[in-house]
């Protein structure tokens, strides 16, 4: 029995990466522009496919793929964001609006996705990642590494752009109020715009990971997107930490329970702690 | 002739599904993504009590309106203590976690394989069997729940929704204690969509818990909005333009499951189109 | 006789305290101003009685001395309270006569689904919204009407709830009702208001204009930085030497 401990502990901090990466960049756009954009989920989605399109069909060098597929993918961001985001919000549209254009945007990008690469389940391969090490009795592969790596490095590097740059202090100012901050001379069209370019970067990032280690289907972007908010609300919405530990007390929770359960019900659980966190903590952990 | 009986009955199921959920969106301002959850639930209750027990289907129709009713009291006590986004992607989280529940509990409901061989409808020597009858038992429940909404709308009771809609804060300032009426509703269009699951698990004769996912739920939410929120004709407009759409992208010449994918191209992109320039619907009374 | 009053309520936002410590006492058939400078907390001590915000410490008693420590918004109606907004909270995308037909609608559930006093409730609505001047506004849309109408509307809102069946109004709290009217709206809305002092009604009213407030005040209650700084006569408290200095302090 006790040797099957040090996998679920690899798992949840796998499936915790995974989540707190798609999180961040969820939580980048919400941060900013204050409603939930659920068009993210199919960003995700999107840059699993650009990357499979890009290496698998096309065969590009890898580091071009990977760069390919995070200009792609951030480029949708932006062009969602001004097609769509920007001319609701300049007209004053409630969240609910936004919500409801963001889920239009999710199904149509999805479903595109479906008729060009069909709906096949499909896997992306580069063979050096693909081994596996082992640590502490749990077997965990190359991909699954760069996976924590990345999620690491974009957890600082985002920390250190909110905390310490101009443009995280202009971030900050427009999630707290935009009039105000349009009123000091911060300019909000081009902030935003760039929070939609890094944040759809960062859809691609795990969107092409994601290929990487399980496989890819058109579907990927809700799971990925809905276990996002639930980390992003369960962490307590608004501290970018409490994303992160959303993140994982999350995946801890889901593999812990599958332990005992079976795979089918990772998301009823997840789920269901999404039910309770808004039941009886709605403030998160992090209590923002 | 037997294929536009067939969408005819297509369209009273939906129509039936429309209006229902109309009243908690449109009339009420609840962004209820759990619809199909009570479409799926009413079409199993009434598929398994036949299919065990052989009993007949009007008496396994009343009984899977109670069924689902009490479901939805049981999802209603957490969900109508929300609003806005958040009530939203509460009713993600259900219906993900119905979803889920008819997909695991396979000694219930056999899983993915689905309920097949279930009766169509008898009341005394009447036989439902032929399409044409069982339009008529289709229609004829149409006009019930139509008229159910009506007078349900045109109530005080109806007038309050709307309020709670509007702001839901003031009106308890009057006098109402929201989180009553909220569930209520809830309840209630849940019993509504109870009746399109029964008749759609006897049309069929086969279920499985692929029609009544989270983007079956997004579908109907997009039918309601595109004819007009918190108007009933608005609801049928809406389900008679997104049944008859797919139908005429066949007939255009794409492929079956191109054209089920198209659908949701469409479907999805006229949510953003609908937020951008006509949120209140073809016929809508009322925007987000 | 006070028909309600306050203990030493509390409220701190952000550990600044913005009403600190104050107490009321209102009577029934008299006008009751609050009064003082910006962000004395006027509206702030207006909310806490309401129930809009939940307040830190102190009191609200009501009719027979029962106290509260604890107000939910959904209870004041059942207290006999009701009040205005500030920020003028109307339903914007429903009929202004709906806005209206609201108040006098049974509350419970069951009730209201299955109501049928549609021409009584009608018929209050319609002697209501005449004594607003807004019965030929009754079916446009709220979001189509005027600032002042709409002002006019809450008016007529706060009066009809006087006029349900099941449970007597008797506090009426009015959060300036005339920011925003024209001439002839101010003189309706003040002979409304003395019409309901004479009736017998508690109100209070929280308005800058002191000319409005000579008129109309029974007796002021003078707030500063959310303490209370005088309180009686309209003369007695516009002619004292504090008062002015409050005003003209900052």
């Amino acid at each position: 029995m006790n040797s099957i401990i040090p996998q679920i502990v690899a798992n949840s901090i796998i499936a915790g990466s995974l989540y707190a990466l798609v999180g961040l960049g969820f939580f980048m756009i919400y941060r900013t522009v204050k409603f939930f954009d659920l068009g993210y989920g199919a960003l995700t989605a999107f840059g699993g496919y650009m990357m499979y399109w890009l290496l698998t069909l096309l065969s590009v060098p890898t580091y071009i793929a990977i760069i390919g597929t995070l200009l792609l993918t951030a480029m949708l961001a932006l062009i969602m964001n001004r097609l769509v985001y920007r001319p609701l919000r300049a007209r004053g549209s409630s969240n609910m609006v936004l919500l409801v254009a963001s889920l239009g945007l999710f199904t149509a990008i999805q479903a595109i996705i479906a008729i060009l690469f069909t709906s096949q389940f499909k896997t992306i391969t580069i063979r050096s990642l693909q081994e596996t090490v082992t640590l502490f009795g749990a077997f965990i592969t190359h991909t699954q590494l760069l996976m924590i790596a990345v999620t690491i490095i974009v957890f600082i590097g985002l920390s250190v752009l909110l905390r310490m740059t101009r443009f995280g202090a202009s971030i900050r100012a427009i999630g707290d109020d935009e009039e105000v901050a349009k009123i000091v001379g911060v300019n909000t069209k081009n902030i935003v715009s760039w929070v939609f370019i890094i944040a759809g970067a960062i859809a691609g990032t795990a969107g092409l990971l994601v290929g990487l280690d399980t496989g890819i289907e058109p579907t990927m972007g809700m799971q990925l997107l809905l276990k996002a908010v639930i980390a992003v609300i369960i962490g307590g919405v608004g501290r970018m930490y409490g994303v992160v530990i959303g993140a994982f007390l999350l995946a801890f929770i889901e593999n812990i329970a599958v332990w005992h359960l079976s795979g089918e019900w990772k998301d009823v659980v997840a789920f269901s702690v999404l039910i309770l966190f808004l039941l009886f903590k709605p403030k998160g952990i992090t209590g923002a | 002739m037997d294929y536009i009986i067939h969408l005819f009955i297509l369209i009273g199921i939906f129509s039936i599904l429309g209006l229902s959920l109309n009243l908690v969106i449109g009339y009420t301002g609840l962004l209820s993504a759990t619809h199909a959850g009570f479409y799926g639930i009413g079409a199993y209750a009434v598929a398994i009590l036949m299919k065990n027990t052989g009993m007949n289907f009007f008496i396994a129709l009343l009984l899977s309106i109670v069924i689902t009713v009490l479901s939805a009291l049981v999802i209603g006590v957490v969900l109508s203590k929300f609003k806005d986004d958040i009530y939203a992607l509460g009713s993600f989280g259900f219906a993900i976690i119905t979803y889920g529940l008819m997909l695991n509990l396979q000694g219930v409901t056999r899983g993915p394989l689905g309920i097949p061989g279930i009766g169509r409808p008898e009341l005394f020597d009447i036989s439902f069997s032929t399409n044409l009858t069982f339009l008529i038992l289709t229609l004829v429940l149409a006009v019930l729940v139509w008229w159910m909404t009506r007078y349900i709308t045109r109530s005080s009771y109806g007038r309050v929704l709307q309020a709670i809609r509007e702001n839901e804060k003031t009106i308890q300032f009057f006098g109402y204690t929201t989180y009553w009426y909220k569930l209520s509703i809830f309840m209630i269009s849940a019993g509504m969509a109870a009746i399109a699951g029964a008749l759609f698990a006897t049309y069929i004769t086969f279920i499985d818990p692929s029609s009544f996912t989270l983007i079956e739920s997004i579908f109907m939410i997009a039918m309601i909005i595109l004819g007009g929120l918190a108007d009933n004709r608005g609801a049928i407009i809406g389900v008679i333009i997104m049944i008859l759409l797919p139908e005429f992208l066949r007939f255009v010449g794409f492929p079956t499951e191109v054209a089920a994918q198209m659908r949701q191209v469409i479907y999805g992109l006229m949510l953003v189109v609908m937020m951008l320039y006509r949120p209140q619907g073809i016929y809508g009374k009322f925007k987000f | 006789m006070s028909i309600l009053e306050t203990k030493q309520l509390h409220k701190t936002f952000n550990g600044v305290p913005v009403v600190n410590g104050v107490s009321l006492s209102i009577e029934s058939g008299k006008i009751t101003s609050l009064i003082g400078p910006n962000g004395s907390g006027k509206s702030t001590t207006i909310n806490l009685i309401t129930g809009m915000i939940p307040f830190d410490g102190g009191a609200v008693v009501i009719e027979k001395g029962t106290i509260l420590s604890r107000i939910q918004p959904n209870q004041i109606a059942s207290y006999g309270i009701t009040r205005t907004f500030q920020n003028v909270e109307v339903f914007e995308q429903m009929t202004a006569l709906d806005n209206i037909l609201l108040v006098l609608t049974e509350r419970n559930v069951f009730s209201s689904l299955f109501e049928k006093h549609t021409q009584y409730h009608l018929d209050i609505a319609e002697r209501v919204m005449k004594r607003l001047d807004i019965w030929e506004k009754r079916n446009d849309m709220v979001e189509n009407l005027s600032y002042g109408q709409r002002k006019l509307l809450e008016i007529a809102r706060v009066i009809a709830m006087g006029e349900r069946t099941d449970g007597e109004t008797k506090v009426l709290f009015f959060d300036e009702p005339y920011a925003g009217l024209f001439p002839e709206m101010v003189k309706l809305v003040t002979t409304i208001l003395k019409e309901l002092r004479d009736e017998g009604k508690a109100i209070i009213l929280v308005e800058h204009n002191m000319d409005l407030i000579r008129e109309l005040s029974d007796y002021v209650y003078v707030l500063d930085a959310g303490k209370h700084l005088k309180e009686g006569s309209v003369d007695n408290v516009l002619s004292d030497q504090q008062v002015i200095e409050a005003y003209l302090g900052n």
